[in-house]
């Protein structure tokens, strides 16, 4: 009933200019969903069978898609009612929570899928790692993503300081401070980030601008590119893919007399072409519904966090009163944890050689074994490096998070350490 | 015509569907009932209730439902506490339960430039009963008992100006008495042993501040100062004073009624300007200008108050000087001038140059806080573990049989950090003598030297 309304809809010449293709009936028509609609169009016409298996990705970066997506509507949203002035930011908050319609939730829901986006875009990097889904011709995509997981810590951390309360002033003084442990350019770069020595209105404003143009504007741009890639790159690394040729047509071998169509220009073949068409299976409807699932379940999930737990809110920013201890963004608390031994190698030294390592990953790791399967035997070397500086972060991170109190000093999380005095 | 396996799929979507939508309808049905809403729901049933005809019927179905606030812009402050409490300003609530209640003598503190939280406290910006109150986490601020909040005065006033703040004014003059200034700094002046004290008001909630009186230690273990031995009304008068000390200073307007019309303050100024140089009071005082004994009978307040704005308007050629008084100071001296000023009245008054040595040596004992150690009256001190006298630290009345007036001067300006311990293992003694040399004046010293040897009662003087 309902299909036969919307086929109905989609026959008129309203809907026919709306929607090129109608509810497709055949294989062609299947195809042209794909490649006529500019949303559906970053995607193939037709995807391999694995795709469409939950393990082989286990949608993680489709999850963080999805995050991001939702980031900027509730965030679009929630700029109707921000101030970005040290003396209105707070109560904007109060504002939110107890005068405007839905504005909690819709707080919430900002809050928690930034959080979420944070820890999705570094589970999603372990699945690429751990199914070394980073190997030629991949490698650069790679190297997006990491720059893509760093836009994503800054967006996390330059949006934590807008709601201005104690939390968020003495996380952004303690994680920018870190920046400062530079030596020579530190103190500039801190200086520039914040616009001054301490977090102030400058501070404010510098934030809000990357939080809400500079930051979401190159993530967009850099997750288009990302997706094309994927795609360009040939789909997602499977085991037993063909091996990339880049072999070029040298302008010579092309007869002169003959016109060109651009299919004949294109150089190399890329792993997707003429191969195993049996088990490729189409589009539309096979991914793009199991994507719109996906897409239900984020929201719901994200729906119930915001609806049931509430984000922080301290007291007002108070700069002579640090809480104690005053904690960086837990994404921060690893090296956190490590400035306690050694400001150099917490502050400089640790968080340079992640990117470093990340960034040079795909090229120093080039043997073409075990892409596309989880865990394989053959990568032991790498498989057992990544996971031990995965493992240590990890331990560090959730030392700093929970295990210290007052003075950085030692705890047990059910035993806190307590010197705050009674009021 | 979807594969098999994509219908499998299907009793998910239905699930999700129906999750998606019911998470959404439960997040607004969730926003929709506020607890305001009840309230301004009831409040309307009451005007309907209330209505006699049919106009007024329909004047109350007319009311809405909506957040009601009151933004103070020259603070900084927006109030949304008459959300619930919709009827403080209609007096006919009067004896209603809360929040409907209707909020009695506010003619001089109008909601439109006073609005709740200045005296109050809590948090304006909140719309439900708990957070507005304050009494939740990360709020600093909650709302202040009602026996305290006489504290809130001290924003806009002088609190020794207060008439109509009795407790605020007897905390003040209570603290000056029992002498915590001799350990504790406020505004600028004071000892070195405790904490300073400005700002103490919102840094301690009354709970902490009155526990702390009572068992210091209690509350900041290993605490030098001795429980203030004081009735439990005495203990709120001191932390209602201590509560008002916030350094939240209101500007503009506010400041403006800092001095409060009344002969109280009148006096204060009559002493500070030197008003007795020139004019004499109970045969004391300077020659110059008439003397002011009995004016009632001569001027009226108008007369007065003309006078003090422009003398050469009342008086042609007089010699009195302009002083730039606002209206309120001129107010107050008025009223100063017309209560007591009364031939019988006067004696009232004591100028510094008018006393003694020994009664303005007493004065200086008070200023500077040393009853808080000594005594009150310098007879017996408070408790000081493992000093030698006696665990105490010592009383002053026989202070004339161990020092000559050089010695104690000595003693004052130079102090005594290290107290003799009782048992030479044991602790340091948490109290000692600090040095008053560049706080006290020369004059002040000279004064509280003649008080202290005055202390000896004649009867027991030995002479050896």
């Amino acid at each position: 009933m309902l299909k036969k309304l919307w086929a109905q809809l989609l026959g008129t010449r309203i809907g026919r200019s709306v929607f090129r293709v109608g509810l497709p009936a055949s294989n062609l028509q299947r195809a042209q969903v794909a490649i006529s609609s500019f949303l559906l169009h970053m995607q193939p016409a037709k995807v391999h069978q694995r795709t469409l298996k939950f393990s082989t990705t286990l949608g993680l970066g489709l999850i963080t898609l999805y995050l991001f997506f939702i980031l900027i509507i509730t965030g679009v949203l929630l700029m109707f009612y921000y101030v970005p002035s040290t003396d209105l930011a707070y109560q904007s908050m109060k504002d939110l929570e107890f005068v405007v319609t839905a504005g909690m939730v819709l707080r919430n829901m900002h809050r928690w899928a930034a959080h979420l986006m944070v820890i999705f875009v570094m589970l999603h990097m372990c699945r690429v790692f751990y199914t070394g889904a980073y190997k030629q011709p991949r490698e650069f995509n790679w190297v997006i993503g990491v720059i893509l997981f760093i836009l994503t810590l800054a967006l996390s951390f330059t949006g934590y300081l807008l709601p201005w309360d104690q939390l968020a002033f003495w996380a952004i003084t303690v994680g920018s401070s870190i920046a400062g442990y530079a030596p020579i350019v530190g103190e500039k770069i801190k200086f520039i980030l914040l616009g001054g020595h301490t977090v102030g209105q400058a501070a404010l404003l510098r934030f809000y601008v990357l939080h809400v143009v500079l930051l979401p504007g190159a993530a967009l741009v850099l997750i288009g590119i990302h997706l094309w890639r994927v795609r360009k790159d040939g789909g997602l690394a499977r085991p037993g893919e063909p091996a990339f040729t880049q072999e070029e047509l040298p302008a010579t071998a092309l007869p002169t007399t003959k016109s060109y169509g651009l299919m004949e220009l294109a150089h190399g073949t890329t792993p997707a072409v003429g191969v195993e068409p049996d088990d490729e299976v189409f589009t539309w409807p096979n991914l793009i519904f199991r994507e719109i699932l996906v897409f239900m379940l984020v929201v719901v999930l994200l729906l119930v966090l915001a609806i049931f737990w509430n984000a922080p809110l301290e007291e007002f920013a108070n700069p002579v009163h640090p809480p104690n201890p005053a904690k960086a963004p837990w994404y921060f608390l690893g090296l956190q944890e490590l400035v306690s031994y050694s400001a150099l190698w917490g502050g400089v030294i640790v968080p340079a050689l992640i990117v470093v390592a990340l960034v040079a990953l795909p090229y120093l790791d080039r043997r073409r074994a075990g892409i596309g399967v989880w865990f394989s035997r053959e990568r032991k070397v790498a498989l057992s490096i990544f996971s031990i500086c995965l493992v240590t972060m990890i331990v560090l991170t959730i030392i700093g998070s929970v295990f210290r109190g007052p003075n950085w000093s030692f705890q047990v999380p059910w035993k806190p350490n307590i010197v705050a005095e009674e009021r | 015509m979807a594969s098999s396996e994509l219908r499998k799929l299907y009793p998910w979507f239905i699930v999700a569907g129906l999750a998606v939508g019911g998470l959404v309808i439960l997040a607004f049905y969730k926003d929709q009932f506020r607890e305001w809403k009840e309230w301004q729901h009831a409040y309307i049933k009451q005007e309907m209730a209330r209505a006699t005809n049919e106009a007024q019927r329909a004047a109350a179905a007319l009311i809405p439902v909506e957040i009601k606030q009151i933004v103070l812009p020259d603070v900084g402050r927006i109030d949304r506490c008459t959300t619930c409490h919709l009827a403080v300003d209609d007096a006919s609530y009067s004896g209603f339960k809360q929040p409907l209640a209707y909020h009695p003598n506010h003619a001089q503190h109008p909601f439109e430039k006073f609005a709740c939280t200045i005296c109050h406290q809590g948090q304006g910006l909140a719309a439900t009963r708990e957070a507005a109150h304050g009494h939740v986490e990360h709020w600093e601020r909650p709302m202040l008992p009602m026996k305290y909040i006489e504290a809130s005065c001290a924003k806009c006033h002088l609190a020794s100006d207060i008439s109509g703040a009795p407790k605020l004014a007897k905390g003040r003059a209570l603290f000056d008495e029992i002498g915590c200034i001799g350990c504790h700094k406020l505004k600028g002046s004071g000892g070195v042993i405790g904490p300073e004290l400005d700002g103490v008001g919102a840094r301690r909630s009354p709970e902490w501040l009155a526990k702390h009186f009572r068992t210091p230690a209690a509350v900041t273990p290993g605490s030098a100062m001795p429980p203030i031995k004081v009735t439990d009304e005495e203990i709120d008068a001191l932390t209602l004073y201590m509560l008002s000390l916030t350094e939240e200073r209101l500007d503009a307007y506010y400041t403006s009624m800092q001095v409060l019309p009344g002969p109280e303050a009148g006096q204060r100024l009559f002493l500070e300007k030197g008003c007795i140089g020139c004019h004499s009071l109970g045969g004391q005082g300077g020659k110059v200008g008439p003397a002011l004994e009995g004016l009632k009978g001569r001027r009226d307040a108008t007369w007065i108050a003309a006078h003090f704005r422009n003398p050469q308007a009342t008086t042609p050629g007089t010699m009195m000087p302009k002083f730039d008084f606002t209206e309120a100071q001129i107010r107050a001296l008025t009223e100063f001038l017309l209560t007591k000023t009364e031939p019988g009245a006067v004696n009232l008054l004591k100028f510094p140059a008018q006393m003694t040595p020994i009664e303005r040596g007493k004065a200086v004992f008070k200023k500077y806080g040393c009853a808080g150690c000594h005594g009150r009256d310098a007879m017996s001190g408070v408790p000081n573990p493992n000093a030698k006298t006696a665990q105490q630290v010592p009383g002053l009345k026989f202070v004339s049989e161990g020092y000559n007036k050089a010695e104690l001067r000595k003693r004052i300006l130079g102090g005594q950090k290290e107290i003799n311990k009782l048992n030479p293992k044991g602790p340091q003694p948490p109290l000692y003598m600090p040095a008053w040399g560049g706080k006290i004046s020369e004059g002040e010293l000279d004064d509280l030297v003649e008080y202290l040897m005055s202390l000896l009662p004649k009867t027991e003087k030995t002479d050896f």
